[in-house]
């Protein structure tokens, strides 16, 4: 199946590890352009060199998300240098915490502000061109009750309705809006590896609550995303994807 | 001090480790250091590679040589000074097969006396700390005054050979050092000062006079003392049973000094350890860190790796107004672990806020046991009213936990001790990142076979 991502420019805002690098790796084997952002200026240079293998266009800046100002101009930046924009994925997050209110205006500024600030400086480019595809990352906390009462699992929970707002609203222009919503991912470096080895037991008994007896990795949701974002989903739009292994309990009638 | 040069102090090749990254450490320095506590790398003791004989864990005669050259010849940890602020408060401790009466006089000094009456040997207090106007034998009521004084001998007339030697307890040295008390089996000890050489400019600046009991818990561990103290020498150990603590101190970049007869190692803590990839969110230990110190990690913009430095900056900047004066300390002492060996049986887990200490006493008669003492001292910031002493709590390995970390230290021992004892196993084969226990084990044989005497052949 050709996903027809070839010679697409695509923008992955946290795309220097984890689902968004895997999501940034993917687009660049098929043959996109891609600009990636994330906190760390070593990360994202680590990642624009090990993208830059497969032969596309890729570039990168470091950026925190939560100064608007910085953040706009990054992503001006971007759909200069690639110079436009078919996809846009914003995946980055303050993560989780509990016991400060400033996780809310973390996770608010992150989590809900990032996507919706570069979803703001696409959406013109994208109608002009009739053509555009974004891909919202929410996650199965905003589903079911996970991890607490935080700030994480409720402004997540936003993006799955903004998502399919942002998906009527812009069917006359070209745009489709569609999300995914992962399970717990594992890979290195990332939470649950850091829960696996301070937190052994809750890690074990995420693992018997998996059906499938182990946490997914960032490749197998960025395979979904990217089919999401590609033109193979060309009659996908205003979805919301759960990619968890069967690990939420509902049924998704 | 804001912008502390970066120097060596390791001397293994981290690189080559089984590291994911190699991390250079914001230290102190020789240069930048503004306590008295040195940072300065002492050079490594040049002790070889052999084996260190497993048989010295299990042997009776080993036990043996043990108490006549080292337990009943060198300064011993006794207990809190704290414990005993008026006449007639005494600490009675055990070590081995004795047990001392340390006891606070009517002019503040301190005696020290064997805890026995000259009588018939009856032992005149139980373990632990207390108050008495005099010291009352259970058994024929012979009393001796808190001097050690034999006051009363009931029918003294029927002694004909008189009263025992002076109508007085032998009397033990006996000294009060940093908020704690030292005793010694030897009446010939040389003088505490010297013993404790150089440690005392290492750890006065900590102050514990200033931190109150937290917890004090003893458990009897089947393992012989000294695999106890091999267990706490070495970082080596933290990648093997304390995964978690990968995110919390930095087990490779270890600094070790040995001295005369004590050693120590500096742990940055608030630290990731090369060995795990760098997480992007605060590991809850780190944040656990700095809550303590007033930070609020939501709050936090930085690196997680930039957290220790920050913590540190942030502790010296607001540490006054929180009651904590560090005006002694240098900045990693703020967050770092620095650890102690004080010889034979002390190791000292010291920090700006709190101090976690063990004892570590061999059993009276089986070399297959030993008493851990859990001594935990957390600083009263000014203002506070001081806490109410904790209770002591006595349980035996595995009844009860005593904290994940510790839990995981003391699972293996008991396996340990038991392996020891095959035919297949010669000893101990100690790396670079043990170098203290060598240490450790050579001052044990300067003391039993004089030193540089061990011979070929000798446990």
């Amino acid at each position: 199946m050709d996903l027809g991502l070839q010679g697409k420019k695509a923008i992955v805002v946290g795309g220097a590890r984890g689902i968004g690098y895997a999501v940034a790796e993917i687009l660049a084997r098929e043959g996109a352009d891609v600009a990636i952002s994330a906190r760390g200026e070593d990360s994202v240079k680590d990642a624009v060199a090990a993208l830059s293998r497969y032969g596309t266009r890729v570039v990168g800046k470091p950026c925190n998300v939560k100064k608007a100002d910085d953040y706009k101009a990054l992503l001006e930046w971007a759909i200069e240098a690639l110079e436009g924009v078919d996809v846009l994925i914003p995946l980055s997050s303050a993560g989780g915490g509990m016991g400060s209110e400033k996780y809310w205006h973390n996770a608010f500024e992150t989590d809900v502000m990032g996507p919706v600030r570069a979803i703001e400086a696409v959406i013109p480019v994208m109608t002009q061109r009739k053509s555009g595809s974004i891909v919202l990352v929410a996650t199965t906390s905003a589903l079911e009750a996970m991890g607490g009462p935080q700030a994480y699992n409720a402004m997540k929970a936003s993006l799955i309705t903004y998502g399919k707002q942002l998906a009527l609203a812009h069917g006359k222009d070209g745009i489709r809006v569609n999300v995914v919503s992962p399970g717990p991912i594992e890979f290195e470096g990332g939470n649950w590896d850091m829960i696996k080895g301070t937190m052994e037991k809750f890690y074990q008994s995420q693992l018997r609550q998996q059906p499938m007896g182990r946490l997914g990795r960032p490749e197998e949701v960025a395979r979904a995303i990217v089919f999401l974002a590609s033109e193979a989903a060309s009659w996908c739009s205003g979805s919301h994807l759960v990619v968890d292994g069967a690990f939420t309990n509902r049924t998704h009638f | 001090m804001d912008q502390p040069v970066t120097h060596k102090p390791v001397t293994w090749d981290t690189s080559k480790m089984d590291v994911k990254r190699v991390v250079d450490v914001i230290r102190v320095t020789p240069e930048t250091n503004t306590s008295r506590t040195p940072v300065d790398k002492a050079p490594d003791p040049e002790l070889g590679h052999d084996v260190i004989p497993a048989e010295r864990y299990y042997s009776e005669a080993f036990m043996k040589l043990e108490w006549e050259h080292i337990w009943t010849k060198v300064w011993l940890l006794g207990g809190r000074a704290d414990d005993i602020p008026n006449p007639g408060d005494y600490i009675c401790t055990e070590i081995g097969k004795e047990s001392v009466l340390i006891v606070r006089q009517h002019d503040g000094s301190l005696r020290c006396f064997p805890n026995v009456c000259l009588h018939r040997g009856n032992r005149l207090r139980p373990e632990g700390i207390g108050n008495a106007q005099m010291f009352r034998c259970m058994y024929h009521h012979w009393t001796y005054g808190l001097d050690g004084k034999i006051d009363r001998l009931p029918d003294l007339c029927t002694f004909p050979q008189g009263g025992p030697p002076g109508m007085t307890l032998p009397s033990l040295p006996v000294t009060e050092w940093n908020a704690f008390v030292w005793f010694s089996l030897n009446p010939d000890v040389e003088p505490f000062d010297d013993y404790i050489a150089p440690l005392k400019d290492h750890l006065e600046p900590y102050h514990p006079e200033r931190m109150a009991w937290k917890r004090d818990v003893t458990v009897e561990w089947d393992c012989n003392w000294k695999a106890s103290v091999d267990a706490f020498n070495e970082t080596y150990h933290v990648q093997g049973i304390h995964p978690q603590l990968q995110w919390y101190l930095d087990d490779v970049n270890v600094q070790i000094d040995c001295y005369e007869r004590h050693n120590r190692y500096l742990i940055p803590f608030a630290a990731i350890s090369p060995r795990v990839a760098m997480p992007s969110t605060i590991p809850p230990a780190i944040d656990e860190i700095m809550r303590h110190a007033g930070m609020d990690p939501a709050d936090y913009e930085g690196r997680v790796s930039d957290i220790r430095r920050d913590v540190q900056l942030f502790k010296r900047k607001h540490g006054k107004a929180q009651g904590k004066d560090y005006s002694a300390l240098n900045d990693d002492q703020l967050t770092d672990d620095y650890h102690y060996m004080i010889f034979p049986n002390v190791a000292l887990n010291v920090h700006a806020d709190d101090i976690m200490m063990f004892r570590q006493r061999p059993h009276a008669s089986d070399p297959n046991k030993m008493l851990y003492d859990v001594w935990v001292f957390e600083l009263v910031p000014e203002g506070e009213p001081w806490p109410e002493r904790v209770k002591h709590r006595r349980f035996k390995h595995g009844e009860r936990s005593i904290g994940q970390v510790l839990d995981q230290d003391a699972y293996n021992l008991p396996t340990v001790q038991a392996g020891m004892k095959s035919e297949s196993f010669p000893g101990l084969w100690i790396g670079e990142q043990e170098l203290r226990i060598r240490h450790f084990h050579k001052v044990l044989d300067d003391y039993i076979y004089g030193p540089g005497q061990k011979q070929p052949g000798d446990m």
